[in-house]
């Protein structure tokens, strides 16, 4: 019995890859992830009006029937996903009200007791990074790599506990680990422009253009992120860059799963690089 | 809605005081809305203050990403992204959103992960 672990939406069909490439990575360095016998969106974004427990209620389902499981924990990758379910299941233990609440609407007697882990979490505990760094077959010595983190890892601080809200570091651990290089970035916590793309693409497009160029003076060679759509708004605007400026120079956004599949040697196939609009597959030619 | 049930209901939504506020600055300089908005978070909170309920008509609230940047950094403990989802839960609740379904390009609809549909939909629509 593997450690629960709930999807997500998206990386059932949009992001697969980071779904696939998290599973099979993982697989490989011993720490089997199980998915939820049965489970449904987790509501994406966390409400922030003080009387809307309607906009917790999926988020708080979920971690009632992952506490069942009987683990302890629930790992989610989606920084969506991860952000939600911890900032719920912070509201379940430490409000009354949202507890009585939530509670009641559900029939459940859940308190918040389980732990809601990011992937880089784990391999940080449970794996450890010394012991990761014996593990990777194909060193990325040399390679450059910037680690987006966007707005949803990080932030609010006291809730999330993955680090300084705009300065966390465990990304880059993970990087030096897998033999490659973290670049200094400045722009790591920035925000993309989000769900903006729909109403706004100014917003978005002025946002990437920024985090896209503080990547490229530090000569960033790729750019890494456990977000679908921090990866999406990164990666699908840089062919109309290109077209909009002839010096425009692309870079390759990829899952920080598909970087440590490379670095483990998973074939290509079940690490989902086919997806990604600038294509990475230049990269597994370096080093 | 007159400029008090405004303040009371902005207060009892967001759990925050704008009256805090000391105009410093900083989350303007810090948001991600810079140069789509036209009333940046500095001014919102401004507007709170002083009664003005025009704020609540404002094209800015609608471009918040709730990136939390502002809340991090407010050297007076505010959280103003709550602050923001405060003036659009008004506006939602009576029926004034921004996003309809149709806006949405079918390119890209074809193409954008599934999150951003939810969580897009939930902040800008009512
Ligand atoms: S950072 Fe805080 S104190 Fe400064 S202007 Fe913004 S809300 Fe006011
Ligand atoms: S949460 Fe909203 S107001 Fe605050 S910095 Fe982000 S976009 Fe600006």
């Amino acid at each position: 019995m593997g450690i629960p672990y709930f999807p997500g939406c998206t990386l059932h069909v949009k992001a697969k890859g980071l779904d696939d490439s998290t599973r099979a990575t993982l697989a490989a360095l011993g720490l089997e992830l199980t998915e939820l016998p049965e489970w449904t969106c987790c509501g994406t974004a966390f409400p922030l009006a003080q009387d809307n427990y309607m906009g917790m209620v999926a988020s708080a389902r979920i971690l009632a029937k992952a506490a069942k499981e009987g683990d302890g924990r629930l790992v989610t990758v989606c920084s969506f996903c991860y952000n939600v379910l911890k900032r719920v299941n912070f509201a379940l233990k430490n409000n009354d009200e949202a507890r009585t609440k939530l509670n009641a609407y559900l029939e459940e007697n859940y308190n918040g007791e389980l732990r809601v882990l990011h992937p880089l979490e784990l391999l940080r505990d449970d794996l450890g990074f010394d012991s990761l760094k014996t593990r990777v077959d194909r060193k990325l010595k040399g390679m450059k790599v910037a680690c987006y983190y966007g707005c949803m890892l990080s932030r609010p601080a006291k809730e999330m506990e993955f680090g300084e809200p705009e300065n966390p570091a465990l990304m880059e651990e993970f990087v030096k680990a897998v033999g490659a290089e973290p670049v200094d970035f400045p722009y790591k916590t920035k925000c993309c422009g989000s769900y903006q793309v729909l109403n706004n693409y100014d917003l978005v497009a002025g946002r990437v253009k920024d985090i896209l160029k503080a990547a490229r003076v530090r000569d960033s060679e790729v750019i890494i992120t456990s977000c679908p759509l921090c990866q999406f708004n990164l990666d699908w605007l840089q062919d109309r860059f290109a077209d909009e400026d002839k010096s425009f120079s692309k870079i390759p956004v990829l899952y920080f799963t598909q970087l440590l599949g490379i670095a483990l040697e998973i074939s290509v196939a079940k690490l989902g690089l086919d997806n990604h609009y600038v294509d990475p597959k230049p990269l597994l030619q370096a080093g | 809605m007159t400029s008090e049930e405004m303040t009371r209901k902005v207060k009892e939504l967001s759990g925050q005081n704008p009256y805090l506020c000391m105009q410093c600055g900083l989350c303007s300089a810090s948001c991600t809305g810079i140069g789509v908005m036209d009333l940046l978070p500095r001014q919102v909170m401004r507007f709170l203050q002083l009664g003005k309920e025009e704020i609540l008509k404002n094209r800015s609230i609608w471009m918040c990403t709730t990136c939390l940047i502002c809340t991090a950094r407010c050297p007076r403990g505010i959280d103003i992204a709550r602050v923001m989802e405060a003036l659009r839960t008004i506006n939602l609740r009576k029926g004034n959103d921004i996003l309809a379904p149709e806006d949405v390009p079918a390119e890209l609809l074809a193409e954008i992960p599934q999150m951003a549909l939810t969580s897009g939909f939930r902040k800008l629509s009512a």
